[in-house]
């Protein structure tokens, strides 16, 4: 079966600096995927070639497709990217927010499709956001936001999902809840990558882990495999403690080193 | 959803009877004193001193505001959804100076009449210098810091060189002329200028509507437009060319005539639920509806000169800016940049 993202060798070059080296990976359908690692180590600017905002040196393939060789709204359909920082500029009403999720969707003057309003409803409901339909996004907490904006990527239903950070100033509730959405889009039979800063969330969640450090994938497998101690020592220079948590072990970040 | 649809009807519909009637009032106000009976009877009938009054002088001075007033509103509606900023406007970036620098260069020495086409060419090309540099120097992030600094350059450039223009114009009445013109008014237009500037202001409105939704998904940033199947670059290229030959045409037929841009999606952007999109075609009506009160305005006040309407669009234009400032201080202060 086809991956559906591919990623081989890639390397992304920003004003003289290599930021990534040679990345190579894969996402599969249904599985929820994390990428570790510490601030710098690259994450955002691989998140943002593979959602094709910047150039890459490589493949990247979805679907078995060079990516560059795919239309701009045929990928937009196939992929849907969350960065961080959730950017409202205009105080616009939930809904009308969540309905861009539809953007690559429709011709541009039709009016919504019942397929887009089941859609919007569908990703209000997910993100338990319904009763907030109308209100303007300005006007909401941080985590509210952070709801919205999950909710707009989800309506694109598209296949795969780039997020990034997606659990940044949450509460503890909605961390997990945000975390549950992300693997039930997975399971439904989409791909979902997620920067993901918690390593005791993403240990718990995640299907993969891709461990990302000064620009190198170093580690990528089961989180069993790849957040360890010593793995996580080296990587973020942190003395971790596995704890076990229903019959498995997580780890948690004790001291600096 | 439904009831925002009817509600941007209601709203799109009261614009609309506020234009016609203040159309009415621009075809019956003017020096000629006629009656409102006389004259609408000599807008249908075309006969005698008040037909040619109403027909040639007061029916192209209506259109022509109605047309003008809509592009420079749209023109706003349109820069401020790319900018993601309420208080972008096409005068605040030089376009109308530059557009007035290059179609008074044409005019000053010689090289044009003042109803030829070249006049609005190069009122164009003057606009399209002018917002194609500030998009260009905007860039990926649009900071509000570099689009008004960079705004500022451009239009104390198109001023100095209307001043150059000025200062080298071959005689002085050619300088008294173009001094004037400047000042933005619809005064005695013809039915020529209206012919001239109307296929660009048109056009213009096409080139803008077409990136509505653009501007939409413009809200979440450019990142996620662009991951949407924004074409960002397109996106831009259509808002300065369609900004050039709205404001291009606008000021070659009526000279530098600013705020409108600014004040009229202003005016209509709750009642269009903030919605980049659905300001345009309320904006672009609030405009008409200005820029027609304001013509009608320097007719009724008495002064020994008529005022000029872009005096008065300044006029109002200007403390209704610094109060917008004023309100939206927190957010200019919390900008990062």
């Amino acid at each position: 079966m086809t991956a559906l993202l591919r990623a081989e060798s890639v390397t992304i070059r920003l004003s003289h600096t290599d930021i990534v080296k040679g990345a190579s990976f894969s996402l599969a359908r249904g599985e929820l995927t994390a990428l570790v690692g510490p601030n710098g180590a690259g994450k955002t600017t691989l998140m943002r070639a593979l959602a094709g905002l910047i150039a890459a040196q490589g493949h990247i393939e979805i679907e078995g497709r060079p990516l560059a060789e795919i239309p701009q709204r045929e990928r937009a359909r196939m992929m849907a990217y969350l960065p961080q920082g959730n950017i409202f500029h205009w105080p616009m009403p939930v809904d009308a927010i969540v309905g861009l999720g539809r953007y690559p969707h429709g011709d541009p003057f039709a009016a919504p499709t019942d397929a887009d309003k089941s859609a919007i409803r569908d990703a209000l409901a997910a993100t338990a956001m319904q009763s907030f339909a109308h209100r303007a996004v300005t006007t909401l907490s941080g985590g509210e936001r952070a709801r919205v904006a999950l909710a707009r990527a989800l309506a694109t239903q598209a296949p795969i999902l780039l997020v990034d950070e997606p659990t940044v100033s949450l509460d503890i509730r909605h961390q997990l809840v945000v975390m549950e959405l992300l693997r039930k889009a997975a399971r439904n039979g989409g791909g979902v990558l997620a920067v993901i800063h918690d390593l005791s969330l993403a240990a718990r969640f995640a299907d993969r882990v891709l461990v990302m450090e000064s620009g190198r994938i170093t580690a990528q497998g089961a989180p069993a495999e790849t957040l360890d101690p010593a793995r996580i020592a080296e990587a973020f220079g942190v003395e971790a403690q596995m704890l076990p948590f229903d019959g498995a072990e997580i780890p948690v970040a004790r001291r600096p080193l | 959803m439904t009831t925002q649809m009817s509600a941007a009807i209601r709203l799109n519909l009261a614009l609309l009877t506020v234009i016609v009637v203040l159309m009415a009032v621009s075809l019956i106000v003017g020096p000629a004193g006629l009656s409102p009976r006389t004259a609408i009877a000599a807008l249908f009938s075309g006969d005698g001193p008040a037909g040619i009054v109403v027909r040639d002088i007061r029916l192209p001075r209506t259109v022509l505001a109605v047309l003008i007033g809509a592009t420079l509103g749209l023109s706003g509606a349109a820069l401020q959804g790319l900018l993601r900023n309420p208080l972008a406007e096409p005068a605040l970036f030089g376009a109308p100076q530059a557009a007035a620098a290059a179609s008074s260069f044409t005019i000053a020495f010689g090289f044009a009449s003042a109803t030829s086409l070249a006049v609005p060419l190069a009122g164009i090309a003057g606009a399209l210098v002018s917002i194609g540099g500030l998009v260009l120097i905007a860039g990926r992030r649009a900071s509000l810091a570099v689009i008004l600094l960079a705004g500022l350059a451009l239009a104390s450039f198109a001023g100095a060189m209307t001043a150059l223009v000025l200062n080298l114009a071959p005689n002085p009445f050619i300088a008294l002329e173009v001094a004037f013109w400047l000042l933005g008014s619809l005064e005695d237009r013809s039915v020529d200028h209206l012919m001239i500037a109307a296929p660009f202001l048109i056009a213009s409105w096409g080139v803008l509507f077409v990136n509505a939704r653009a501007f939409r998904a413009l809200t979440l940033g450019e990142d996620v437009a662009a991951s949407l199947g924004v074409d960002l670059l397109r996106t831009r290229l259509l808002v300065v060319i369609g900004v050039a030959l709205g404001v291009g045409a606008s000021v070659a037929v009526a000279g530098s005539i600013g705020f409108v841009g600014l004040v009229a999606p202003h005016l209509v952007r709750r009642a269009a639920g903030f919605d980049p999109a659905r300001v345009m075609l309320p904006g672009a009506l609030a405009g008409a509806a200005l820029l027609l009160a304001a013509d009608v305005a320097v007719r009724i006040i008495p002064a020994a000169i008529e005022l000029k309407v872009g005096v008065v669009t300044a006029l109002i234009g200007v403390p209704f800016f610094l109060a917008m400032i004023f309100s939206e201080r927190r957010m200019l202060e919390g900008s990062p940049s």
